[in-house]
């Protein structure tokens, strides 16, 4: 196999909680103590991008997919870890060195009301990147260039003198796209693209999404919690936890053959149109707050195959020989 | 007689310039004990609806027509003194995010035990009892503990679970859902609606859910309305309606989904989107962006056809059920 596009290694992000050094001092039992919390949003995550595919991390709320999302574009800087692109590392680059990975890598964000700056005009939105990359081109290559974008989105080259607010809400996540495009990206990050919009034109912009990988080759690493969309959409998925992936493997693979205790309960919970009676595997007990982690499996409290090892011993990924690679002590001791 | 029935209801928002027709011509029914699903997309009228029923749309929304006949007796008629006797008593409601329906600065114990004085000539004691007992029907842990909790303890799915067992607290004939489970995780979503359908069947309370999620609708509800721009444009057994939708909307809207297209490939997709209330298309609302659309239908709104045990408002379906009939009698 090639190189991938896209590497990260060890990634590890906290957010810390405790404030200044003031903040952090406590008096108890007669001492004075320093005491320090953070989130642990990201706990080690491994994950290769490979060039031309569509790699999907799902997870619930708090499982830290934004968080890597965010990371890899370099608008987080990760607290340990490497973030690889093309075979250079990215992660501790200087502001100009990094500029041309920035053209490189553009995002797409979940809220198209807030992505866009309600002040500017489409044609100003648009324009905006392409003068800071390529600040070089003339007034009618960049005019040209926004014809070409907003059309490939669907969005009459017409309108660019007009307002986000004028838009709907699919208009304005096509717009987010063509800011995307217009610097001929060649690796998306869309950190939950369609979540705010509704069902008819959830189909447009997936479509949309599609026929741009198509015709200009790109690479994308898709955020997102809706995994009937990751079904159709993704090449591999990647189902993280608590900071932590556990499981990843191809996406039909892992929809036909869901390994990981959490997977089968992630898969089982989603609504089916054939359903009568919602038929779903319970898990007790809820998702454990990111500060103070479980020690050994993060999944161990609600985990209903957990033994002694589970609750002492961090699980790796394994490759079993559907491919899949899964992180359990029970598919590794082939209890499960 | 149906335990509520809503006919041909109008509601409209008084703003600048006229009216605006939010609701137009809603009529459907809802038994003791029944699970009705209210589907749309964002725009379409499904929460005015769910809120009229209470009247409990705000300045400027009003209802300019039509009758909400529970018992027998009007709603819309009622005067505010009346109505409050049966919001929250007889109807309850449940709405999406926990967080807004919950007073921050009470414990979840003070709350219950004051919607069921509201209700209720009981003593305090009588009543921390009752919503004790609630609590524990909706499997909250420890429930004791919880009543002298604040909302901001608890975690998204708990305070779901709070507000269900509120909702149940005066024994209501009807809980009235506005998508009760969206701002929930899907892990937590199918506990949450697993849960309400229980409830609602142990009680034999009626469940007016109003969602945008087809899967959740199939799972949990009985019969379905389909709301487009204000209006209802399907409704018929949920089973029937998934199962072979007549409507151009509806089909659309189910073929739209991930589920339905071959991984990779295209998706179905209805182009355009929902018009916005200031500027309503004429005839039937659905027609720039239906592929079946003629002339009559930019002219005049179809009214409802029977199909099987759905009545569907199309032109289109109309003329093939004609075209069937015809056809059958022919052969005859």
């Amino acid at each position: 196999m090639t190189s991938p596009l896209v590497s990260i290694r060890g990634l590890e992000k906290r957010f810390d909680l405790s404030g200044s050094l003031l903040e952090q001092i406590t008096f108890e039992g007669g001492r004075f103590r320093r005491k320090q919390e953070a989130v642990h949003a990201i706990n080690g995550v491994d994950l290769d991008v490979h060039k031309g595919e569509a790699l999907c991390v799902v997870g619930e709320s708090g499982c830290g997919k934004s968080t890597v999302a965010r990371t890899v574009m370099g608008l987080l800087s990760p607290s340990a870890g490497e973030i690889h692109y093309d075979g250079q590392r990215i992660d501790n680059l200087e502001r100009k060195d990094s500029l041309p990975f920035r053209r490189k890598m553009q995002m797409i964000f979940q809220n198209p009301y807030a992505s866009l700056n309600p002040r500017m005009t489409i044609q100003q939105t648009l324009e905006e990147p392409i003068r800071f990359h390529h600040p070089d081109w003339s007034q009618s290559r960049i005019r040209d260039k926004i014809q070409e974008v907003m059309q490939s989105v669907g969005i009459d080259p017409d309108w660019g003198s007009r307002f986000g607010h004028e838009f709907s809400g699919g208009q304005r996540q096509r717009i987010a796209i063509a800011r995307a495009l217009a610097v001929d990206p060649e690796f998306i990050v869309a950190d939950e693209p369609i979540s705010a919009l509704d069902v008819s034109i959830q189909a447009q912009v997936l479509n949309l999404l599609m026929d741009a990988q198509e015709s200009r080759g790109l690479t994308y690493l898709f955020i997102t919690h809706d995994l009937a969309v990751v079904e159709h959409f993704g090449t591999r998925v990647a189902v993280m936890y608590l900071g932590r992936v556990c499981e990843l493997a191809d996406t039909k693979t892992l929809f036909a053959a869901p390994r990981h205790p959490y997977t089968q309960a992630l898969l089982s919970a989603i609504p089916k149109l054939e359903d009568d009676r919602p038929n779903h595997i319970r898990l007790k007990g809820e998702v454990p707050t990111p500060v103070n982690l479980p020690s050994g499996c993060v999944f161990h409290g609600r985990c209903p195959y957990v033994n002694e090892r589970c609750r002492q011993e961090v699980p790796q990924l394994i490759t079993t020989d559907s491919g899949t690679q899964v992180a359990c002590h029970a598919v590794e001791e082939g209890r499960l | 007689m149906a335990l509520l029935e809503v006919k041909d209801l109008d509601v409209r928002f008084a703003v600048r310039g006229g009216d605006l027709t939010a609701l137009r011509g809603i009529s459907f029914s809802l038994d003791k004990g029944e699970r009705l699903g209210l589907v749309g997309e964002s725009g379409a009228g499904k929460s005015v609806a769910a809120f009229s029923i209470l009247n409990l749309i705000a300045q400027p929304g009003y209802i300019a027509g039509g009758q909400i006949l529970f018992e027998g007796k009007d709603l819309a008629a009622m005067s505010e003194r009346e109505l409050r006797r049966i919001r929250g008593n007889r109807i309850a409601m449940i709405f999406q995010d926990p967080m807004m329906t919950l007073n921050p600065v009470l414990t979840i114990g003070t709350q219950m035990v004051e919607s069921i004085l509201a209700h209720r000539s009981i003593s305090k004691k009588e009543a921390r009892a009752i919503a004790l007992d609630r609590l524990q029907k909706v499997q909250i842990p420890s429930p004791e503990k919880r009543l002298d909790q604040y909302p901001h303890e608890l975690s998204g799915g708990m305070r779901q679970r709070v507000i269900i067992a509120i909702a149940l607290l005066l024994d209501p004939e009807i809980i009235i859902a506005d998508e009760p489970t969206t701002a929930l995780d899907v892990t937590i979503q199918a506990e949450i609606m697993d849960l309400l359908l229980n409830l609602c069947e142990q009680e034999n309370v009626a469940l007016m859910l109003i969602t945008h999620d087809l899967g959740v609708v199939s799972q949990v509800t009985q019969r379905m309305l389909v709301m487009y721009s204000g209006r209802i444009i399907e409704q018929g057994p949920t089973r029937e309606i998934i199962n072979d939708a007549q409507h151009p909307y509806t089909q659309g809207l189910i073929n739209a989904l991930p589920q339905m297209g071959e991984p990779g490939e295209r998706l179905f997709q209805i182009p355009g989107s929902m018009p916005s209330l200031k500027n309503v298309p004429t005839g039937c609302p659905f027609h720039p962006r239906c592929n079946f659309a003629t002339e009559q239908c930019k002219q005049s709104m179809p009214e409802y056809v029977r199909s099987g045990n759905v009545s569907v408002a199309c032109y289109e379906v109309a003329n093939l059920i004609e075209q069937e009939k015809r056809m059958q009698e022919a052969e005859s």
